[in-house]
């Protein structure tokens, strides 16, 4: 696909701050009209990536080119923003929040405030709109901020973290506006390290962690990089499964229950059929494919941990 | 660009709009412009009663001239308020300006009392006054002699105080027209008032009360009584003496009344007009009005400035504002939306302050006196340059200042943290300050001339030199080098900010700001 056909391209993007290097060598290539996952754990450069997309900072080395243009800024009223770290004007009016940041997407203000009133209403916050956004519960004040990101129908919406801090319910209106957003043919870049709801939303994803980018592709292409596994319980040994042919590690999981690693292409038939043969009375059987927790945990885990240990 | 940066500046402005802290400053300080001056009058005429005193003249010499001294002074103030009275209710009083201007002088008071005082005077204006026109109430008596009590002897003279003293201390209480009242004070006359002329032992001897007038009272904080005394005593002294040396009453009162003939002169006006009148003193003045204003008007503007870029920072609004905005376009807007606010402050405290006085002047007031102040200052500022001058170094001065708390606030992540930083530039904001007094006495003077140079001080000092026809070179100097260095201002705050409002934790050393503005990241 040509650069000026994607939504955002990224090569070699570096940034350093002193000795410290946040982000090394990224390149992405996100298409139109998708939701493009964009996954790591915390520290992983995720949000100084983000940043430097909106030219909120300059890299190191690279280019970045956003909707065909080298300069964000130059497309600034076709992208929508919501930050990671959430704030609003606490003295404003809900809507007048939402109107004032659509106004400097390019809005004319009589419009803007219209916007925002449609939105707060199909929003479920219609009679919170005349409120001073101070008043506002955590969760609302949040739906307020993503509302204001989106006021001017940007065609290239990049959401940091928007999962984070809403309940289960929210989080599932959030998951619909993302879906809403593709049909209508917008492009979503949200980053996320809970993977359930980039298993359910994302086109393409990409994992990073450490400054580096360590997978990029579909998810059906994340879970490849897995073996497959078979999960079973029983309450009998199960040394005997360890000398299977295509099996090539036994672990007991948390909860009790054993993982078999298959070596691709192992047929989960033949295990059943093992477990049968060698008498082993099954409480539960199931071959899945390797969820994209389990890709993640597999590719940063080590990383991860390290982070959070320095 | 601009247009973002107008946006910006619109919110910036309609926000503060809505604070209680800009509507309390607006009502705030009229509020204690109008008190300074109606509160002290108001305590003089209500809240001060009249203070009653006694006197023991043994020669029974002096009583009837201190009566004659308190009751004269009333009828001044009597005959003032009237002729105020007058000017405020009489229907047509530019009939009677000169008739009305007369009674100021000091022969017109013997004038007022022959003609029978406060009643005299209102049946002359008899039908005169507009309809619905209160009635003059006359002012309370300052002072008022009294008796001694009638259970305090005057002898034995030597242990009169000693009587007397309960109801110095306000232990106990005279009884007039039926209320008790404290005794102000008792003036202790000996029989022979012995002079004290300059130089002899008697006027540098304090310490002993022989022979003096004693003036015991346990109010020191009102002079006025014992300053009536020793007046009218010295008066008479003075008299004698005059007369003991064969000198002619007629011709020594002839010579007091000597008046020093010297006018004030400007050698830059218009040949006729060159006499110093109220409106060039009010030009005198006008300066440091201006620059007070400044300060207050940055001291003000700084404090929104600062929380307005902290709110940004610590919500980390600042980051979406960011993808929509330059830092510039968001300077640029907060600089001008705050400079709105404090200009929209200053507008309505000039407004009310005019308002005020306006409303203090009275019908029938000639131009130039002191109570045409509002109309004077406005032909002034039309009339001058001075407008247009101070407008000039007022926006430059400005923006020296809330550019450069623009850029600290902007490193700043609390008000805390900002509040350190303004402990570094406030020296800078208390000299000009200090400085305003001593301005216009010299205007052109060395310490002028070098303040006017140094660029945050410039505004200040140069507004406040202005009416001292400073040099050209001076006026188009500073003003060139004032609108450089706000320029160059502009640009390293530009740089700052772009730096410091994404910057978390501590705020930068200055060294590793001075690198921001080298590298622009």
């Amino acid at each position: 696909m040509p650069v000026e056909s994607l939504a955002l391209q990224l090569q070699e993007v570096t940034k350093r701050y002193g000795d410290f290097t946040a982000v090394n060598g990224l390149s992405l290539s996100v298409p139109p009209g998708c939701i493009f996952g964009f996954l790591g754990p915390n520290g992983a450069g995720k949000t100084t990536s983000i940043r430097m997309i909106l030219e909120i900072i300059k890299p190191t080395s690279g280019s970045i080119t956003v909707l065909g243009s080298p300069s964000a800024l130059a497309v600034r009223k076709r992208i929508g923003y919501l930050p990671e770290e959430k704030g609003l004007y606490k003295k404003m009016k809900a809507w007048s929040i939402i109107a004032y940041f659509a106004t400097l997407k390019g809005v004319d203000s009589r419009t803007a405030r219209k916007r925002a009133f449609e939105l707060l209403e199909r929003y479920g916050l219609g009679a919170f709109a005349e409120k001073k956004s101070e008043t506002l519960s955590k969760g609302m004040g949040q739906k307020v901020q993503l509302l204001a990101a989106l006021a001017h129908d940007p065609e290239f919406v990049i959401l940091d973290e928007p999962f984070s801090g809403l309940d289960p319910v929210n989080q599932e209106v959030l998951e619909e506006i993302v879906v809403d957003l593709r049909r209508r043919g917008r492009t979503v870049l949200f980053s996320t390290h809970v993977m359930s709801h980039a298993e359910r939303l994302c086109d393409r994803l990409s994992i990073m962690a450490g400054g580096r980018k360590i997978f990029e592709g579909t998810p059906a292409e994340a879970r490849a990089l897995l073996p497959p596994r078979v999960r079973l319980r029983t309450s009998h040994s199960v040394a005997p499964l360890q000398q299977l042919p295509g099996v090539t590690a036994v672990r007991q999981l948390p909860d009790g229950a054993w993982e078999l690693q298959l070596v691709t292409g192992t047929d989960p038939q033949g295990i059943l059929q093992a477990c049968f043969e060698q008498r082993l009375v099954l409480s539960a059987f199931s071959a899945e494919a390797p969820a994209l927790h389990d890709v993640f945990v597999h590719l940063v885990g080590d990383e991860a941990r390290e982070v959070k240990l320095r | 660009m601009l247009h973002i940066a107008f946006l910006v500046a619109a919110r910036e402005y309609l926000e503060n709009l809505k604070t209680k802290g800009f509507w309390m400053g607006i009502i705030f300080f009229p509020l204690i412009w109008t008190l300074a001056i109606k509160v002290p009058v108001l305590i003089e005429k209500k809240g001060v009663p009249t203070r009653y005193f006694v006197v023991t003249d043994p020669s029974g010499k002096w009583k009837g001239l201190i009566d004659r001294e308190v009751d004269q002074r009333h009828q001044r103030e009597v005959l003032d308020e009237l002729v105020s009275h007058a000017r405020r209710h009489l229907k047509r009083p530019a009939d009677r300006v000169d008739w009305l201007d007369h009674w100021s002088t000091a022969a017109a008071l013997d004038e007022f009392i022959a003609k029978g005082g406060q009643a005299g005077f209102l049946k002359e204006l008899n039908g005169l006054f507009e309809a619905g026109t209160p009635e003059f109430v006359e002012p309370r008596r300052h002072f008022q002699r009294t008796e001694l009590p009638t259970e305090v002897t005057e002898e034995p003279r030597e242990t009169l105080i000693d009587r007397l003293r309960p109801w110095l201390k306000g232990e106990q209480k005279l009884q007039m027209n039926g209320e008790p009242v404290g005794l102000f004070a008792a003036v202790l006359i000996p029989r022979v008032v012995q002079e004290a002329a300059p130089g002899s032992a008697k006027a540098s001897d304090k310490s002993s009360n022989e022979g003096n007038i004693q003036f015991w009272s346990d109010n020191l904080a009102d002079p006025a009584l014992e300053q009536l005394v020793s007046e009218t005593v010295g008066r008479e002294l003075r008299s004698a003496a005059y007369q003991a040396k064969g000198m002619n009453q007629a011709a020594v009162r002839e010579i007091e009344a000597i008046r020093v003939p010297l006018v004030s002169l400007n050698p830059r006006k218009a040949a006729g007009e060159e006499r110093v009148g109220l409106g060039d003193r009010i030009r005198q003045w006008i300066p440091s009005a201006f620059v007070y204003l400044l300060w207050v008007a940055v001291f003000v503007s700084s404090q929104m400035l600062l929380t307005s870029v902290i709110e940004e920072k610590s919500n980390r609004i600042i980051e979406v504002l960011l993808s929509s905005v330059t830092p510039e376009e968001l300077m640029t807007g907060k600089l001008f939306g705050i400079a709105l606010t404090g200009l929209t402050m200053l507008f309505l405290w000039i407004a009310s302050a005019m308002g005020v006085l306006y409303l203090n002047t009275s019908k029938g007031s000639v131009a130039g006196t002191a109570e045409n102040i509002p109309v004077d200052l406005i032909n002034l500022l039309q009339t001058t340059w001075l407008l247009p001058a101070f407008l000039g170094y007022f926006i430059l001065g400005f923006l020296v200042f809330a550019t450069f708390f623009l850029a600290m606030g902007s490193t700043c992540n609390t008000l805390k943290e900002a509040q350190n930083m303004m402990g570094i530039v406030m020296p800078v904001l208390i000299v000009p300050l200090l400085t305003i007094p001593f301005i216009p006495r010299d205007p052109n003077g060395t310490l002028a001339r070098v303040l006017s140079w140094i660029p945050p001080f410039t505004p200040f000092v140069m507004m406040n030199r202005v009416t001292g026809h400073p040099p050209l070179l001076d006026v188009v100097g500073t003003l060139l080098l004032l609108g450089g260095f706000v320029a160059f201002e502009l640009w390293a705050a530009a740089r700052i900010f772009r730096v410091g409002v994404l910057r978390t934790g501590q705020p930068p050393k200055w060294l590793e700001m001075a690198r921001w503005l080298r590298s622009g990241a």
